[in-house]
């Protein structure tokens, strides 16, 4: 745990030198690179670690985007928007694992992935509050110029990212981490062996929520102007599922790795290839999905050192 | 009487559905594989049919019978080509694989079609035909009929033919299928065509009906989701209470809450099935 | 325990990815460049096109006569464009973008209220002159930004004249059913248009949104049908509104008045529904029937139509001309201005009173255009007639669409 303790002071130490470049658009692509890695890590608590796939991580970042939305609408002050935002998505987690962390595999998955939909329209309609479909306007935070404001965004994404890391490697080496791994493993065993399994994914399952929540609001506050459809969007739960795919399934530093490298690919392929970045992508997920299940920190792995789970599991 | 419109509104929405949502239902139900594809399958099958109206002037329900047999041999050489390796690994590598490589038909359709929406419209028009006072326009009572008809037959091939009986048994049980002589790959690979082929003959009769786009995709998608689960997985009969279900669902709800809650409603009513009843109205439990 | 060392070669990869993704190409800079982020892929790809049209009519034409003048020499203009595929972040992005690594002039807006307001505070934050030639609604202009200008007037111009002339020439319509997508624009029109029902005392018999996207409009339609109102009104993008239409004929709905915003503008629409779009009426914020003598490079309506035509083989309809005049009043502003300092440009435009092809140009505090005069017009026999304002008139407006 040390090392990576060490590891992690490292990277964050040289990702908050970037802004002293003080080149606007890498600021701004920074932002979103720690956005991303944000999103990534915190699909890992319960997709990767308790090998539950998944996919509303939409849901909660347009929660939280909304809920830090309407929380400065009403007048509050930015920050403590952006904590009522987690709170909020930590709530919204543990009620939503509640329901949904019954179902296995594919149901579980649909339904995750649906709840972001009935989200979208539910804000959508409630016009007075949120804008519905005319979207919402954030108030414009006072600060002393363009650069300072894109500063001080950055700092904030790395803040939250260097705390969800935290939390990544804390819970990594805890008891907790112990639980979701035995589920994935092999839930019933898990649970007749005495494993409280239900607490254990619905505290995996929120802590895949906070964090999303927190950023969104972030997000909301730094663009100034949400709409349903974008905080919404479906990408936001495919996008860190493929990056922690690309970086290493269950492993601490895979999601930052992964996140990192599908941002550049993404910002690559959008400059040079317009019309089809995302059958580009679409690629990537094929290739990566074929021939390196198991992420780029696989290639690091020793050829002979025994492997942390076999790939395909005992259908249950 | 606005609630006999509304209820055949929702049949006929109701019969496409249930063709939407066989060929899904069949693939997830055999090959535990989310077939991403199917959405983009549906509107692949809409141009099919849209440039074989206008370029060569074939009408629509033409176009079935073309399309049937060019998407039953796109799916069974996406599946024996790639779905195939991933047979067994976990939920979430298929559902991602499929959806890269819906990602990549979607954006090839985009690319060589454009956005633009394209529909086709039948030059003369069928127009309506009264059946008392609710009004039934004519494609969509064809296009219903059509699609039951296809619905039907697939049934009568899982039920009646031999590789029928021989997808049902993989679906049932694996292994004791294999033990019992069937060549479970080659199964798979038919019963994925199967599933394209239903999803390409429901794109011309969609497309005479509702505008093509390569963004359609995912609302069709949405809805095939729906149905299985309403149904059950794998079922066929599953897929037509499912459809129907759903087709009444969403004209009920459009009237009682308002249109732009007909979807969300169609994903509550998921949500709630999958909490109460995940094996569908019609489906049994442990087979999924 | 869990090997978590750093990997090398992933890296490595990232390394390389980064260096190829922000290889920069030096920029000339004796050329005014305009930052464009259009929708060019995704559901909104039609309306860049007409977009990209009227924009390169102007840059042409803009040319072709040596250049825009700024002070004692002459400049040519250039257009950057970049895909934002329909996607509003992706906007705010791409605007940012331009912006700041392009090193751009100008900007003109994307597409829509909806990114036109969000991407509004990208142009704010560095003062950057920015012309929306596709936004109506008085939401986007309401953040007291200094640097945005657009050249559509707020909806209620569009609907007032048009429940005016329906309240006078078909006093027997009382009731009006109001069907609109849940969309920046066609939301805020809807509402506009409600007001103005109202306040002539009409019955809102119904009004509900539709979800973008939305294939079926069966359900509301039969609703629609069982309460025969006498005015329809129907609001949304072009493809919404043919759908809509082409139901209505489905399920035999016919009523006196039948108005769409904004779809009967496009010659598309007349195509799609042949005689199903006859006698359908809507308003725009420009026609092609209208004369006006501007000092503009284009001067007059009719010949801004002539080129047109030279170049695209038809008429223009409104949202190519509004792109086009965007790119005429910004150049108008910098020969006033005599530079293409942003500040000295941004003054020209904020006291600009001119007129122009596209009709009189003056923009309010608000930094929308408040001079026009949106013509209201009617599909009969297959075209498009103008039936308001008088002075321009084509025609008289013809009751009962089936």
């Amino acid at each position: 745990m040390r090392r990576s303790a060490y590891i992690a002071a490292a990277i964050f130490a040289l990702v908050a030198l970037v802004p002293l470049a003080g080149e606007m658009y890498w600021l701004r692509l920074g932002t979103i690179m720690l956005m991303y890695s944000i999103l990534a890590m915190s699909w890992n608590f319960i997709g990767g670690m308790a090998g539950y796939p998944s996919f509303a991580s939409a849901a909660f970042f347009g929660l939280g985007a909304y809920a830090g939305a309407v929380s400065q609408k009403l007048a509050m002050p930015m920050v403590l928007a952006w904590g009522i935002a987690g709170l909020a998505s930590l709530l919204f987690a543990a009620l939503l694992g509640l329901a949904l962390l019954r179902l296995r595999g594919h149901y579980f998955a649909i339904a995750s992935l649906v709840v972001a939909e009935v989200l979208r329209e539910l804000v959508n309609s409630a016009t007075d509050l949120t804008g519905g479909g005319m979207g919402l306007n954030l108030p414009v935070p006072r600060m002393a110029s363009v650069q300072a404001q894109a500063v001080f965004f950055y700092y904030a994404m790395l803040i939250l990212a260097a705390v969800t890391l935290a939390a990544m490697i804390l819970t990594t080496h805890s008891k907790l981490g112990f639980g979701l791994r035995c589920i994935k493993q092999n839930e019933s065993a898990a649970d007749m062996l005495g494993v409280n399994t239900t607490f254990y994914k619905v505290s995996g399952f929120m802590l895949s929520g906070v964090f999303v929540g927190f950023a969104g609001a972030i997000y909301a506050s730094w663009v100034h102007y949400i709409e349903p459809p974008d905080v919404f969007d479906v990408l936001y739960s495919i996008k860190p599922v493929v990056m922690v795919l690309l970086g290493g399934l269950g492993s601490v530093f895979g999601p930052l790795l992964g996140a990192g490298l599908y941002l550049s690919l993404e910002e690559l392929v959008w400059r040079r290839f317009l019309e089809v970045h995302t059958g580009v992508l679409g690629l990537l997920i094929v290739l990566l999905v074929v021939f390196l299940p198991r992420g780029l920190i696989a290639l690091r792995r020793a050829p002979g050192a025994a492997q942390e789970k076999p790939l395909s599991r005992v259908k249950a | 009487m606005l609630y006999l419109q509304i209820l055949a509104n929702g049949l006929m929405l109701g019969g496409l559905y249930a063709c939407i949502g066989a060929g899904f239902s069949l693939v997830w139900g055999v090959l535990n594989v989310i077939n991403i594809l199917h959405g983009s399958f549906i509107v692949l099958g809409g141009y099919l049919a849209f440039y074989a109206y206008s370029v060569a002037g074939i009408h629509p329900f033409f176009s079935l019978l073309i399309a049937a047999p060019v998407f039953f041999a796109l799916g069974y050489i996406v599946q024996s080509g790639l779905v195939n390796r991933m047979i067994g690994a976990p939920v979430l590598l298929t559902l991602t694989l499929t959806f890269g490589l819906d990602l990549m038909l979607s954006n090839g359709m985009l690319a060589a079609f454009t956005a633009d929406f394209k529909k086709v419209s039948l030059d003369p028009p069928l127009g309506a035909v009264l059946a008392g006072p609710v009004v039934l326009p004519v494609d969509r009572l064809i296009a219903m009929v059509l699609a039951l008809a296809l619905v039907g037959l697939l049934y009568l091939t899982l039920s009646r033919s031999r590789i029928g009986r021989a997808i049902v048994a993989v679906r049932m049980d694996r292994e004791a299928a294999a033990l019992m002589g069937v060549r479970v790959k080659t199964v798979y690979a038919i019963t994925f065509g199967l599933g394209a082929l239903m999803a390409g003959v429901s794109g011309p009769l969609l497309a005479m009906i509702f505008p093509i786009s390569p963004l359609s995709g995912s609302a069709y998608l949405s809805k095939a989701f729906v149905v299985c689960v309403l149904g059950g997985l794998g079922s066929v009969p599953g897929a037509l209470v499912g459809g129907l279900a759903l087709g009444l669902a969403e004209s009920f709800g459009s009237l009682w809450l308002g249109p732009e809650h007909a979807t969300t409603l169609s994903f509550v009513l998921l949500i709630l099935i999958l909490l109460v009843r995940p094996e569908g109205l019609l489906g049994r439990k442990g087979y999924a | 325990m869990l090997k978590n060392r750093l990997p090398l070669t992933p890296l490595a990869a990232l390394a390389l990815t980064w260096g190829a993704a922000f290889w920069n190409v030096a920029q000339a800079q004796d050329t005014i460049r305009i930052g464009a982020p259009l929708p060019i892929t995704g559901p909104l790809s039609p309306e860049a096109t007409k977009l990209q049209n009227g924009i390169n009519l102007w840059v042409e034409t803009a040319n072709k006569a040596g250049g825009i003048k700024v002070g004692n020499k002459r400049m040519k203009v250039e257009v950057l464009a970049v895909d934002y595929q329909s996607n509003t972040p992706r906007a705010v992005q791409a605007a940012e973008k331009l912006i700041t690594e392009d090193k751009v002039n100008f900007l003109f807006s994307p597409m829509g209220s909806g990114a036109t307001k969000a991407a509004s505070s990208v142009s704010e934050k560095y003062q950057v002159p920015t012309i929306a030639a596709t936004a109506s609604s008085e939401q986007v202009y309401d953040q007291g930004y200094k640097f945005l200008f657009g050249t559509f007037t707020p909806n209620q111009t569009l609907t007032e004249p048009l429940a005016d002339l329906v309240q006078k020439q078909a006093p027997g319509v009382q009731r009006i059913a109001i069907l609109a997508r849940n969309d920046l624009f066609p939301l805020a029109i809807a509402q506009e248009m409600e007001k103005s029902a109202k306040s002539r005392n009409m019955k809102v018999v119904y009004s509900e949104k539709y979800a973008i996207g939305a294939l079926d409009h069966a359900s509301a339609l039969s609703q629609i049908k069982a309460l025969a109102p006498h005015w329809i009104f129907a609001t949304g993008y072009i493809n919404d509104l043919i759908l809509i239409k082409k139901q209505m004929a489905d399920l035999r709905i016919d009523a006196p008045v039948v108005t769409m915003i904004a779809g009967p503008a496009y010659k598309e629409f007349v195509d799609a529904l042949g005689k199903g779009a006859e006698n359908v009426t809507s308003a725009a914020w420009w026609h092609p029937a209208v004369r006006y003598k501007g000092s503009d490079l284009f001067g007059t309506t009719e010949n801004f139509n002539k080129l047109f035509r030279a170049k695209y083989g038809r008429d223009p309809d409104y949202g190519e001309a509004s792109s086009a005049v965007a790119g005429a009043v910004l150049q108008l502003a910098i020969e006033k201005a005599g530079t293409t300092d942003r500040k000295a440009v941004r003054e020209a435009l904020a006291n600009m009173k001119v007129t122009t092809f596209f009709g009189p140009i003056e923009f309010g505090p608000t930094g929308q255009v408040h001079s026009l005069q949106p013509p209201v017009f009617q599909i009969q026999n297959g075209t498009q007639v103008v039936i308001l304002p008088e002075a321009i008139k084509q025609g008289s407006l013809r009751l009962g669409v089936k």
